[in-house]
């Protein structure tokens, strides 16, 4: 099967047309992926800003990540999983939009970022745990890091003004607010 | 309201933002990254306020690193806010998402600092949810229509 078949039926997929035919599904699926995607970059930014020693500077290395790994991982899960489901509904176009095709790389290359701080300064993390700044790796891992996803921000917002949404072809159910309320 | 929309929308600022087409996706993306900051700084605070994480350090202490860093951000946040009402008034400031948006920040940030400085869990948990609402609605401006009535936008 090619890609844009591939594409094609994640498009007809029960799901995806569930989202293209609400008035609410979209919008909601969205605000979730700012939620989740807030909380990671904030979470990511308060260790790589520790790690520069611009923030937390008293506090362990250690105690900061131990502080923000253990949500982030669940909001990471968020914003994945309403990228994906947001992804269906236009896979096509999605597909072939530059800006996300850069988003993915940079997201590529964020993880290929902690594989290897892995590897290098977190192996000595206990020398300098209590260091207000990392060594040389531990801030060039910290850096790379807020760069990327400052731009992967940018290239978000940026597939939201170059692609155009897709609706489903029957017309938006007339219902509002209102109408769930007591007149 | 409509006509202090109609205005601003006449103003060379605001005619400057509206045909330079790049100003508005960057100012919203700076707007993003601001909400980032905002936000962690917050939830740090208020899990501190739940016990969840950084149990070992005191409140007070989790209020000295936090608290610069969610008023700074939120300063951010409220000139690229500006530049975005600048940027099309009528979408936002006749929209009922934004000025309930608005009602909640204020009420967030009063909430955020007071359960810093109280340590009342429930008031912890509210004040979670109340950022989440923030969130939402001003994903909503662009969606106002669902506010039925409410909602003074054309948008």
């Amino acid at each position: 099967m090619n890609i844009d078949a591939a594409l094609a039926t994640l498009e007809a997929t029960r799901v995806a047309n569930a989202i293209r035919n609400s008035l609410y599904f979209f919008p909601f699926l969205e605000s979730l992926h700012v939620l989740g995607l807030a909380m990671v970059v904030g979470a990511i930014a308060v260790l790589d800003l520790r790690m520069l020693g611009v923030a937390s500077v008293q506090r362990p290395v250690a105690r900061v990540a131990i502080d923000v790994e253990t949500w982030a991982w669940w909001a990471f899960g968020l914003t994945f999983v309403t990228g994906a489901l947001m992804f269906i509904t236009n896979a096509g176009v999605y597909y072939h939009n530059i800006f996300f095709r850069l988003k993915m790389g940079m997201l590529a290359l964020a993880g290929a970022n902690v594989a290897v701080f892995e590897v290098t300064a977190r192996r000595t993390l206990q020398q300098w745990n209590t260091d207000a700044r990392a060594p040389f790796a531990g801030r060039a891992a910290a850096t790379i890091s807020l760069v990327l996803w400052i731009a992967i921000i940018f290239m978000g917002r940026w597939i939201g003004f170059t692609t155009t949404r897709v609706t489903g072809s029957k017309p938006a159910p007339g219902v509002n607010i209102e109408d769930l309320l007591p007149k | 309201m409509t006509a202090f929309a109609n205005w601003l929308a006449q103003t060379p600022a605001s005619t400057w933002v509206a045909s330079h087409e790049w100003v508005i996706p960057t100012v919203q993306s700076i707007h993003i990254v601001a909400i980032s900051i905002a936000l962690v700084s917050a939830y740090m605070i208020l899990f501190r306020v739940l016990g969840w994480v950084g149990a070992d350090q005191s409140l007070d202490e989790t209020m000295r690193r936090f608290w610069p860093w969610l008023f700074g951000a939120l300063v951010v946040l409220l000139v690229t806010g500006l530049v975005m009402v600048l940027g099309e008034p009528a979408r936002e400031l006749l929209a009922f998402s934004f000025w309930s948006k608005m009602t909640l920040i204020v009420l967030g940030t009063l909430l955020t600092w007071l359960a810093g400085r109280t340590a009342v869990k429930p008031l912890g948990v509210l004040t979670l949810f109340i950022w989440i609402g923030i969130i939402f609605l001003g994903r909503l401006i662009a969606y106002d229509h669902i506010w039925g009535s409410w909602s003074g936008s054309k948008a």
